[in-house]
C-alpha cells in the first residue's frame, strides 16, 4: 500500500538559529510538502535523544545545516517510521553510508543545484588566471601602465583543459571549456566510456597524465579519503611551468603546502582558488599575497536561484522518499538491496499527477 | 577454486569468442558454447553456470530459474525486453545490457530520418529515378528545420545524443518527455521538459521515440497521440516496433493525420511484405539496422564481456539493469571506468 500524502509528516532539521517556525517561515523547503498536502514540521530540539523521539513521528527528515550522527540510522529505515534523510548540498562526507545501508535508510542530496554557478566560477578563475588579471588589475589601479608582465600568456583556443572528476560539474566545465575552443581531457575512474564520448572528453588512465598534458587543471571531485590531497607535490612536479591549477571543489583535495611551494618555486604559473584547507582562510596564508593567484571565499555554488532551487529540491526529494519512490539523487545505491521495492523516481510534476494533485 | 563456467548461448557453438576471451584473460574461466533449439535445452545449458551470456533468446522465466549458480546474465543487445528480469532479480542474478553500445548509431539513424523527411530525399530520388520528372511541387513545402520543434520521447543515452545533434547542432527547439529523467540533465542539454506525452505530440514537428520496450512502454503511443499531432509533423521510431500501436499508426497515416514517418522497427520482424507501411510514399523505412556499424558489432561483444568479467571479479557492473537485486557478490565494489580499457578503434 502506498502511503497517502495527507498522512505524511516531514521533519525539517535546520541550523541552531532556525529551530522554530512553521512551513511559512521556510517557503522553499516546505513547498513540496504543502503542494502535496503533507505536514511540514520544524525540529526544535537540541540533543540526539530529542531527535530520536522526533524521528519516531516523521516519515522522512531533511537536513540543512544540521549534522546527523550515524547512531541515528538505527532508529530509522527498516527500524522505524522515518524512511530516509535528504541533505542540503553536495558533500556527504559526514554521513556513514554503511550504517544507512545496513538499516535500510534511503539517503539523498540536492545534486547539481549549483552546477551552473560552480562551473561559471571555475571558468571565471580560469580566465582571470589565463589573462593574468589579478596582477594587471593591481598595476593599473596603482597607476602603472605597463605591458612588461604579459608574456607568456596562453592563447586559450587549442590549449588543453584537464578535468578531474566528470560529474555534473566536471562535464559542464568541459562543455564550457570546449566552447572556448579548448581540448578537454579527463580523469575519472568511474565514468563510462559512452558518457565520456557523449561529452567529447578524452579520458586518460591516471591523474599524472592530466598533470603532464594540461594547461589548466581543475578538480571537481567529492572530498573522500581517496581524493584527499590527490593534487600534491608529485602532481605539481609533473605540471607544465606555464599551467594553472583551478580549485572550486574542496580545499583538502589539494595539498595546500605543496601548492604554495610549487608557486614559490615557479613549478606552475598560478592558481585560481575558491576553497582552502582551512576556512575561513588565515589572513596570513601565503596564497593571499601572490599576484598570480586569484581567490574567492567558497561561494562558487551561490546564486539566489541555485539556493532556492536546492531548498525546493530538498523538499521534493523528501516527498519522494516519504511516498515510496526512489529519490532522483540516491547517494547510497546499495540500499536498494536492503529495503522493500520502491517506485522509480519521477519528475515532480508527474508525481503530483500520480498522487491526484 | 574451480574454474568459473561462462555459458554463451548463441546461434552457433563454434564462435571464436575473441573479445570474450580477451576481456576475461586474467580470470580462471572456461567457456561453454550452446545453441539451444528448445527451452528444455536452454534450461540444461544454464544449470550450474557462473555466468550466462546471451547472443539471442531464451531469457524466459523457466530458463533463468534453472540458472541456480549464475551471478550475472549479460545480453549483447541494448534491449533486454526478451529477458525475465524479475525472475533474475529473484534468483540473485545481475542482468547487464550493452548500454551505450550503439547510441551513436541509433541517434544517427534518427537524425538521418529527420533530415531525409525534411528534405524528402527518398521521395525525390524515387521520382527522378523512376520517372525523370523534374517537378518539385510534390515535395513542397520544405520547412526550415532550424525554426521547427523536435520532440524526443525517452531521454537516455540515445535521446541525449539526438538532442545534442539536432537540438544543438541544427538549433531546433527541443521538447523532451521522460518522467524518469533528473531535472539537472534537462538543464544540461538546454531542452524543455513536458510532463504529458500528448503535449509533446501536439507541439512537435519531428517526434523521435527512443525508449526501451517494457510493460510500461508497450503501445504507449497510439491513436490518442497520433490524433493530436500536427498534420505537418513527422513521426520517427528507431527503438522497438511495439512501442507504438502499428494499426493505429497505419490508420493515422492513411487519414493524413501526419505528414509522414521514418521507421526502423516494426511490430512484426521481419516485416510482412504486405504491410501497408511499405507501400506509402511518405514513409521511409529500414530493416531494424539503426544500431549497426562496424564498431557496434565488436563493441557489443566487448561490452558484454567487460560486464561479465567485472562480476566474476566481484565488482558491481556499470550496466546493471536490476539494481535492486540482492546479488551473490560478497561486496559491491564499483566497476572501474573504461578509460584506457577499450581495446578497439574509435570508442
Amino acid at each position: 500500500m502506498s502511503p497517502d500524502a495527507k498522512d505524511i509528516r516531514v521533519l525539517f532539521l535546520g541550523p541552531k538559529n532556525l529551530r522554530n517556525g512553521t512551513a511559512d517561515d521556510f517557503p522553499h523547503q516546505s513547498a513540496a510538502a504543502t503542494e502535496m498536502g503533507a505536514e511540514f514540521v520544524v525540529y526544535d530540539g537540541d540533543s540526539d535523544g530529542e531527535l530520536i523521539e522526533a524521528l519516531k513521528d516523521a516519515d522522512v527528515a531533511m537536513a540543512a545545516g544540521h549534522g546527523v550522527s550515524p547512531d541515528l540510522f538505527v532508529h530509522m529505515g527498516n527500524n522505524g517510521r522515518c524512511k530516509g534523510l535528504v541533505s542540503f548540498g553536495h558533500g556527504y562526507d559526514s554521513m556513514d553510508l554503511g550504517s544507512a545501508v545496513e538499516n535500510g535508510v534511503v539517503l539523498a542530496n540536492t545534486a547539481s543545484f549549483g552546477t551552473e554557478e560552480v562551473s561559471n566560477q571555475t571558468m571565471m578563475h580560469f580566465l582571470v588566471c589565463s589573462r593574468k588579471f589579478v596582477l594587471h588589475d593591481k598595476l593599473v589601479k596603482n597607476g602603472t601602465w605597463t605591458r612588461e608582465h604579459l608574456a607568456p600568456m596562453g592563447h586559450i583556443a587549442g590549449q588543453t583543459f584537464g578535468v578531474i572528476g566528470l560529474g555534473n560539474i566536471g562535464r559542464t566545465v568541459a562543455r564550457k571549456a570546449q566552447a572556448f575552443g579548448m581540448k578537454v581531457i579527463g580523469y575519472d575512474p568511474f565514468v563510462s566510456s559512452w558518457d565520456a564520448k557523449e561529452y567529447g572528453v578524452e579520458m586518460v588512465g591516471t591523474p599524472q597524465e592530466i598533470a603532464k598534458r594540461s594547461d589548466y587543471v581543475s578538480p571537481h571531485t567529492y572530498l573522500t579519503p581517496n581524493t584527499h590531497h590527490m593534487v600534491g607535490a608529485e602532481f605539481f612536479n609533473l605540471m607544465k611551468p606555464t599551467a594553472y591549477l583551478i580549485n572550486c571543489s574542496r580545499g583538502p583535495v589539494v595539498d595546500e603546502k605543496a601548492l604554495i611551494e610549487a608557486l614559490q618555486q615557479g613549478k606552475i604559473a598560478g592558481a585560481g582558488l575558491d576553497v582552502f584547507e582551512q576556512e575561513p582562510v588565515d589572513p596570513n596564508n601565503e596564497l593571499l599575497k601572490m599576484d598570480n593567484v586569484s581567490v574567492t571565499n567558497h561561494y562558487a555554488s551561490y546564486s539566489e536561484v541555485a539556493w532556492s532551487r536546492a531548498n525546493t529540491q530538498l523538499g521534493e526529494e523528501a516527498m519522494r522518499v516519504a511516498l515510496g519512490y526512489w529519490p532522483m539523487s540516491l547517494i547510497n545505491p546499495d540500499v536498494r538491496s536492503t529495503v522493500e521495492p520502491r517506485k522509480w523516481a519521477v519528475s515532480w510534476e508527474v508525481m503530483l499527477a500520480d498522487q491526484g494533485k | 577454486m574451480a574454474k568459473q563456467r561462462v555459458v554463451v548461448l548463441g546461434p552457433t557453438t563454434d564462435d571464436p569468442l575473441h573479445h570474450e576471451r580477451a576481456e576475461m584473460a586474467d580470470l580462471d574461466v572456461e567457456f561453454v558454447q550452446e545453441a539451444p533449439q528448445s527451452e528444455g535445452e536452454a534450461i540444461e545449458a544454464v544449470r550450474g553456470a557462473d555466468a550466462i551470456m546471451m547472443r539471442g533468446g531464451w531469457g524466459t522465466e523457466q530458463v533463468i530459474r534453472a540458472a541456480d549458480a549464475a551471478k550475472v546474465l549479460a545480453v549483447y543487445s541494448h534491449g533486454f525486453n526478451h529477458i525475465d528480469v524479475d525472475a533474475a532479480t529473484d534468483m540473485g542474478i545481475i542482468v547487464t545490457n550493452g548500454a551505450g553500445m550503439c547510441a551513436e548509431e541509433v541517434s544517427n539513424q534518427a537524425v538521418t530520418m529527420a533530415l531525409s523527411l525534411n528534405r524528402q530525399i527518398v521521395q525525390t530520388t524515387n521520382q527522378l529515378r523512376d520517372t525523370g520528372d523534374w517537378s518539385n511541387a510534390p515535395f513542397l513545402p520544405i520547412e526550415p528545420i532550424d525554426e521547427q520543434t523536435l520532440g524526443i520521447v525517452g531521454f537516455g543515452n540515445i535521446g541525449r545524443q539526438v538532442a545534442r545533434k539536432l537540438g544543438q547542432g541544427w538549433r531546433m527547439d527541443t521538447l523532451v518527455f521522460d518522467p524518469y529523467v533528473a531535472p539537472w540533465i534537462i538543464s544540461e542539454y538546454n531542452v524543455e521538459q513536458v510532463f504529458e506525452i500528448n503535449e509533446l505530440f501536439k507541439r512537435s514537428d519531428y517526434i523521435v521515440v527512443v525508449v526501451p520496450l517494457n510493460a510500461e512502454t508497450f503501445h504507449m503511443i497510439g491513436k490518442e497521440q497520433f490524433d493530436v499531432m500536427k498534420k505537418s509533423a513527422y513521426y520517427i521510431n528507431v527503438c522497438r516496433g511495439s512501442v507504438n500501436d502499428e494499426p493505429a499508426l497505419i490508420e493515422a497515416l492513411q487519414q493524413g493525420k501526419m505528414r509522414g514517418a521514418g521507421l526502423d522497427v516494426f511490430e512484426q520482424e521481419p516485416v510482412d511484405p504486405g504491410n501497408p507501411l511499405l507501400q506509402m510514399e511518405n514513409v521511409i523505412t529500414a530493416m531494424h539496422l539503426a544500431g549497426s556499424s562496424t564498431r557496434s558489432a565488436w563493441l557489443a561483444r566487448q561490452r558484454a564481456s567487460q560486464q561479465v568479467a567485472a562480476v566474476l571479479r566481484g565488482e558491481w557492473p556499470s550496466a546493471g539493469q536490476n539494481p535492486e537485486v540482492t546479488s551473490k557478490l560478497d561486496e559491491k565494489k564499483r566497476m572501474p571506468g573504461t578509460a584506457g580499457h577499450i581495446s578497439g578503434p574509435g570508442d
